[in-house]
Formats: structure tokens, sequence, C-alpha cells
């Protein structure tokens, strides 16, 4: 009689009027109660930009709290009351700096403009960088330098670096020295630790861990369209796969339960998936009611512009100027014609990510994550996630957006790749929204219910903001 | 309670389907009580709308009314299938009423009025629920007005036919989560209305046994004035929710096909039994069409239902416990019209079983006065949303509905 909301037989002997009122209760059922089999009172989370929580471009107090792995230790704290988790927080109002929302062009395509952080406290400035000048802002430390966070996650960290001292030591904070501004400020000044000595300091008390690094390596390649970053070529396949296999080691010493994440197809990304060749010839024909065909210019210099295909995406910073007139030499005159949308005015060659720039930096990425699927369950024989490919990993595509069609369901709430409309991500084209790190810690407490027999709750990713600042 | 029930299992297994949805229950006091099953019931001149063919039985002199109303409250608890969060339904009341009219005009013809709300629902979630983008509030209310002729073929058969006019009023609100703000709303309301028939037989075999069929044809609810409103929703995409827009839709009610029984078992006990196939599949989808409104294009809104024919089962007794006391009992089992894959929070139903109970008092020889009470339990039902199919708005999780009517009315005869 689990329907009556009175528990004993006892209060049976009832008037009408109070079995109308009893009757009127809506049915009971239970709850699951929270359970984990493994200890994760002590959790690690070693990743970059994503576990660091950089949104928009930035790290602030707010998107710090809702990156994914805080969003995790949350629901884990659920189930183990005791765990804990830190992170070195900004100060509130003291930020990196973000990008904001200005206004959409008549195509549908996002402005933004940067706003300052009063957390930066020097620049380095690279005049030489490739693809222009290049930035480094220096950040106030964190509160407590003496002791490591919980979240290792650095923006811009990249795997190779894995061994590089000094990289968080101020004296390397040169135009062209080996040197993150966010690694420096959860360390004490004028450390010379590694990001590998850091990771195995944290990890002699740490009882699970999490790994998603990588993507940062290849995001410079990808947001100079191909003519920057480290070329993605079979040097930097095996740097990538034998640090992970170092880091990895260290993670899973003594048998450490955790979760190790694949990196997702880089066209879910939102830089390149908005300007995906074809769909987005069809949206500006649409948007100006024409039929011009889109023209990138021949990797090969041979100086012919070719029409786009489907298997080129045109960088999504570059898509409000796509369609407006830009002067162009022709013969002997110089034109004002449409960027991209006319013959004689191709996309320029950094703008695009072509066809073998994508197959480039697509065989990195897939040889990783099939190194990181043997690691798993050959040598660190972790417990199977997804049991219909026999693999021990994290396939983060499932929670992307428009992996499978164009936009993902939840909850009644449509999430693309779109920036802003799309929820997902945010306006940097890469990071996702709190709602995104939701959805990616959803999946990662997908990944340990099924690899632990845990029964981690998931969080209503729709009750969470869709910005971060 | 249900473990007890089991054994009425059996008798249901080979039935590909049953009745239910957003059906209201019996329409009258004294047919609540009894369960419902009163096709070939004369005890109450509310079968009127059940079957038309009763309409000959009470030819004699007597001008008959029966009259009340009814309220039921029904509510489903929800659990997420991933975020284990347990959410309740608010409570809702949906009043409902019934009016009831027989007049004897020749020996053989009488002539008979029913008013009555058989179809409806009020489903309202917390606002703040996790399901809130699919479905916070949805109301639908339905009157029928059914004006009857019944012919007396003779002293033990009769039969009757009814012309329906139905009119309907359809409403529902959602949030639109994509947007931060909480008070970001959509929400559309329509009415219309609609034709059908009613037609019936009644048969008797000597004093004891008696049989009716009847057959009530579907009812389109055409509403062709439905208007949509957004509000709270940011500059930046006023283009993609206008505050207002105009729809047209049609609501399909179920045919129903009756075959009852009653057995006089005993001079004060009669025990009534009814099969009822309801044509729920008519209601395949639900499609709003949208008129252009500013800069927004025309567009079909289309959400699949995809509702299977439903069978119910309905037994009852009437007990003659004194001169002036009639005591009603029913049992019913109501097969859910919706399929596994179609569950949507706007209206939730399962297969139900329920018992009802009631009595009537012969206040005077002309007044009687009804009441009943009726409850209904549901199965669990379990849902699955499928995040990779964006056409589907839905939430995943578990659900269980349980409905309480209760219902008092007045019988006259002078």
């Amino acid at each position: 009689m689990k329907n009556f909301c009175l528990n004993t037989w006892s209060r049976a002997g009832l008037t009408a009027v109070a079995a109308l009122a009893l009757n009127a209760c809506a049915p009971g059922q239970d709850t699951p109660t929270p359970t984990i089999g493994v200890n994760v009172s002590r959790y690690l989370a070693v990743g970059d930009s994503y576990t660091a929580g950089l949104s928009a471009g930035g790290l602030t107090l707010a998107s710090q709290q809702y990156s994914y792995p805080n969003l995790l230790a949350q629901q884990l704290r659920g189930a183990q009351a005791d765990a804990t988790f830190s992170q070195p927080l900004l100060a509130a109002g003291a930020g990196s700096g973000y990008f904001s929302l200005v206004d959409f062009t008549a195509q549908g395509f996002p402005r933004t403009r940067r706003v300052p952080g009063p957390a930066v406290r020097r620049l380095v400035i690279n005049p030489a960088a490739c693809g222009g000048a290049d930035t480094i802002r220096l950040l106030t430390r964190t509160d407590a330098p003496g002791t490591l966070p919980q979240n290792l996650g650095v923006p811009g960290l990249r795997l190779a670096q894995l061994q590089v001292a000094n990289l968080g030591n101020e004296i390397n904070a040169t135009p062209t020295g080996n040197f993150n501004p966010y690694f420096e400020r959860i360390l004490p000044a004028s450390d010379s630790r590694t990001y590998l000595k850091v990771v195995t300091d944290a990890a002699a008390s740490a009882t699970f861990f999490t790994y998603f690094l990588g993507l940062d390596d290849l995001m410079p390649y990808l947001r100079s369209g191909g003519q920057c970053g480290t070329a993605p070529n079979s040097t930097l396949t095996n740097t990538l796969r034998n640090n992970a296999k170092v880091v990895l080691d260290v993670l899973t010493a003594g048998g450490r339960p955790g979760i190790i994440a694949r990196l997702p197809d880089l066209n879910t990304l939102p830089l390149l998936r908005t300007g995906r060749g074809l769909s987005l010839q069809k949206r500006l024909q649409a948007t100006y009611g024409d039929n011009a065909l889109l023209y990138i210019e021949d990797p090969f210099g041979s100086g012919v512009a070719q029409p786009i295909t489907d298997d080129e995406y045109v960088l999504a910073t570059v898509l409000p100027r796509i369609g407006q007139p830009s002067p162009v030499l022709v013969g002997t005159t110089t034109m004002m014609l449409p960027y991209g949308r006319d013959v004689r005015n191709p996309i320029r060659d950094a703008d695009v990510m072509d066809f073998d720039e994508m197959n480039r930096v697509n065989s990195v990425l897939n040889s990783y994550n099939t190194e990181l699927d043997r690691l798993a369950s050959v040598v660190y024989k972790m417990p199977i996630i997804d049991a219909s490919k026999k693999s021990s990993t994290l396939d983060l595509n499932g929670a992307m957006p428009s992996y499978v069609g164009e936009a993902i369901s939840v909850g009644g709430v449509l999430y693309s790749a779109e920036p802003v409309r799309g929820n997902f991500f945010s306006l940097d084209y890469y990071t996702p929204t709190p709602r995104g790190n939701a959805l990616i810690a959803n999946a990662f407490i997908s990944a340990i219910n099924k690899a632990y027999q845990a029964n981690i709750p998931a969080i209503d990713v729709n009750s969470l903001p869709s910005v971060a600042q | 309670m249900r473990a007890r029930l089991l054994f009425l299992l059996p008798l249901f297994s080979g039935l590909t389907a049953a009745a239910s949805g957003f059906e209201t229950g019996p329409q009258g006091a004294r047919v609540l009580g009894l369960g419902g099953a009163s096709t070939a019931y004369i005890g109450s001149i509310a079968g009127l709308s059940v079957n038309p063919g009763l309409l000959g039985q009470w030819g004699d002199s007597l001008t008959r009314l029966s009259f009340g109303g009814f309220g039921q409250i029904r509510r489903s608890s929800y659990i997420g299938q991933d975020t284990y969060k347990r959410t309740d339904q608010d409570l809702t009341v949906l009043p409902g009423g019934y009016f009831y009219a027989t007049r004897a005009v020749s020996k053989r013809v009488s002539v008979g009025l029913a008013l009555t709300s058989p179809y409806g629902y009020h489903t309202k979630w917390p606002d703040t629920w996790e399901g809130r983008s699919v479905i916070q509030e949805s109301q639908l209310n339905t009157y029928f007005a059914q004006p009857t002729v019944g012919i007396r073929l003779s002293d033990n058969f009769s039969a009757g036919v009814g012309f329906v006019y139905a009119y309907g009023k359809y409403s529902q609100r959602r949030a639109l989560g994509q947007y931060d703000a909480t008070n970001t709303s959509y929400q559309f309301s329509s009415s219309g209305s609609g034709y059908g028939v009613n037609v019936g037989l009644y048969g008797r075999s000597g004093d004891n046994l008696a049989f009716g069929i009847s057959y009530r044809s579907g009812v389109r609810l055409k509403m062709n004035n439905g208007t949509i409103g957004t509000s709270g929703v940011p500059a930046r995409d006023a283009a993609l929710y206008p505050a207002s827009s105009s729809f047209k839709t049609q609501i399909n009610l179920p045919s129903t096909l009756s075959v009852g029984l009653a057995d006089r078992i005993t001079k004060n006990l009669l025990l009534t039994f009814d099969f009822t196939l309801n044509g729920w599949s008519t209601l395949d989808s639900l499609r709003l069409d949208v008129a252009a409104s500013g800069t927004a294009p025309a567009q079909r809104l289309s959400t699949a239902r995809r509702y299977e024919d439903a069978l119910a089962f309905r037994v009852g007794a009437e007990y003659q416990a004194s001169p002036k006391l009639t005591l009603l009992g029913g049992l019913n089992y109501d097969e859910s019209p919706i399929r596994d894959e179609y569950i949507n929070p706007e209206f939730i139903d399962a297969n139900r079983l329920g018992a009802s109970a009631g009595l009537s008092y012969q206040l005077t020889p002309r007044f009687a006065l009804e009441g009943a009470y009726a409850f209904s339990y549901g199965q669990q039902r379990l849902s699955r949303a499928n995040p990779l199919n964006a056409t589907v708005s839905n939430v995943g999780g578990t659900y269980r509905t349980a409905t309480s009517t209760a219902s008092i009315g007045l019988a006259v005869a002078f």
C-alpha cells in the first residue's frame, strides 16, 4: 500500500473525508540511494582548459566553480560524504578576462568583445608570434600556493610540455619562453617543478583520478587554420603517446581507480563545426538570397581558388567577415569583392582548416585515442566502460552535441554546436558553458557508474546557467 | 491490494489493448459507484450517455432528472532516470458535472438529454521540475451535449440514437529552458467543437438477465482559434519566439464500443459487467499549424502520441440494503492507450486497477441522493529519453499514477 501516505494500518480507521485527503497524495516511489564502490575521498583531476573550467576564453571564479571536475565532485559527495575537492579559485570578480557577446550579424554569427580581467598583474607580449602578436597574461597567485589543489587542470597546458622544467616559473615568462601563466599561479613563486612532478606530488594522497589531457596540444594548430602550433606529424603523435603513458603510470600507480577520457572529434568543436563547408555555404545563400559558392585558396599555393567541400571548415572566428566586401587586386585594379563568396576573393588558407590539415590532425588524435584505450585496458587493466566496444576509456563524443545529427535534446532543451544559442559551447568556440560542463560531468558519472558499479545521480543540466561570467 | 487482485491479470493478458487515457470516468454518482459498468444498467438515467438504447426503458409517465458534480484528482510522481530526483505533480482538481433528463413522448418513444464532461485532464508539474522545458502545465476540458431519442421495440427490447455536440478547451504551458531566466515561458490555448453520434441497443431475457450494446463515434474537436504566446524571451531571439502567434489544431477523441450484461443474482443483488473498446488510435499526434508571425515563418509543430486502441473491463454490484438505501461497489481494469515509447509528462497514464463504492439514498419518493468515490492505481511506467534524437522533447524516468474521483448528485423523478 505504498500509494497511501500514512504508513501503518493502525491509522486506517479513518473517516471518508480523511481517506479522500490521503489518496490525494501522489503515489510514492523509492528514490535510489547514491552509492559508489570505490573510495573517492580525494579525487584528483588532471587536464587542460576543459578541466580547469575555462569558459568564454577566460577563467573566473564562476567558471572555475562550474568546471566539470567540480560538478563531478559535488555529485560524488552525495555518495561519499567525506569526499573533498579543492580548486585554485580566483577571488570574486578577479578573472583573467573573457569574451562577452556584443550582437549577432545579419547571418546570425555572434560578435564578441574581450572584457579585461582584474586578475592580470603583468603582460608579456611576443610581437613575433606565428599568426600575429601574442600576449601572455600573468595572473594573481592562488591563496594557498603551498598546497596543491585537487583540480590540476591548467588552461593551455600541452601534454608535450609534461616534463618541461620552469613551465610555471616566472623567470620563463619571456616572449619566447616555455611558460604557462595558469600553471604559474597555482605554484609557489620561483617553483621549477614540471607538470609531471606536480601531478606526482598531488597523486600521493589521491584515491581517484580523471584524465582528460591532449586537446590543448592540437588547438593552436586548429585556431591558426593549420599555420601555427606544433605540426601534427608522427613526432607529435609519439610525444603525446609516450607522455600520456608517463603521466598515467603515475595516476594509476597502485591500482588507483579513475576515468581516462579520450579526446572528442575535433569537428564537434564550434570553432570548426559552425563553419563546415557546405552547411555554411547553404546558410549564407539563404541569408543573402543568392546562389554564390564559397571558395578557398588552394592549399598548395597554385593560386587557383577552389569551391569549398564538407571536409573543409572555415574557422568560426572568421565567419562574421565572410561575404563582407574586402579589397582584392584583380589584374591591375583593386576591387571590393565579398570575402570568400567570389572566385577572385577566396578564403585565405589561414582562415580554413582544409581537407589535408584535418586529415593530419585527425590522424594524431586517433592514434593518441587508440593508445589511451590500449593503456587503459591492456596495461592498467581498468574496468570496462563501454561493453559493446570493450573499451575502458570514456568516449566524450556521446556527450557532445552535433555528433549524431546537429543537436542533442536534454530534458526538452536543445544543445548544439552553435555558440550562444546552442548553450553547450562558450564564446571562444572551444570551451563549454556551465551547462556543457555539466553534460561532460554527466558523461563521467555515467562512466563511473558503469566501471565501478556505482549509482551516482546525474546533474539536472538545464538548471545551470548558460554563461559562466 | 494490487497483489491480491493479480488473479485478474490472466483475464486480460490476451487483450492487445485497453481503455482509459484521459477519460474522466463514469458520468454520474451512481454509475461511478458501480465502477462504470452501466451499458446494461437501468438503475440510473446516467446510463444514457453510455448507451442510448436504455432510454426506451424509462418510457413511463415520469419525467426523470439526474444531476450532480464530480471532482477528480489525478497525480503522478516522477523519478528522474539519471538524476534520481523525485518530483510529485502539483495537486489539481479537475471539476466535472453531469445533467440528464428523460421524458416519454408516446408509448413507444422517449426523448432525453445528456450533458456530460467525459474527457479531460489537468496536469501541473512544479515550475522548476526537471522536465519544465517539456511541460509545466497542460489542461484539457471537454463538454458533451447529447440529445437522444429512444424507441421501445417491444417489452424487452429498446433502441436509441443520440447526436453528440462536443466542445473542448486545450491549453499548455512550458518553460523555455535554454534561457537562464526562470520566467521565460511558452504557452498556448485553443478551443473548438466537433460532432458525433451515439447508438445503442438494450434487451432483456426474463427479469433476471439484461444486455446492452452501444457505439459512440469518435469526435474531432477542430480548434481554429489557438493562440501561442511567449514571455521573457531575450531581445536577441525575439524573431525566433514571437510574443504572439496563432495556430490551428485538432484533437481526436476516441470512439467507444461497449458491451454489457446485468444479472440479478437475488432479489436485492444486481451484478453488472462491461467491456469497452476505446478507439484511441485516432489520436496519432498533436499537430499545431502555426501561422506566420512577423519574421517567423509558418510552421507545423508535431508531437507524436501514437495512442493505441484500448480495452476496459468493469464489474459492478448493486445491493438493496433497505427500502431507502442502495449500496454500490465496483472494480475496473483500464488499459492505457499510451505506448512505452511515447510516454510524455504532459499526460501520464498507465494500466490501472480501480475500485469504487457508492450509495443512493431515497430522501423522499421523488428525490434520491447519490454519492460515490473511486480510486485507481496505475502500474509503474518507465520512459526513456534519447538525447541523440533531437526532434523529441522528453525526460526519462519512472512514473506512478493514482486517481481519485468523488461525485455527488441528485436523482429526481416526478
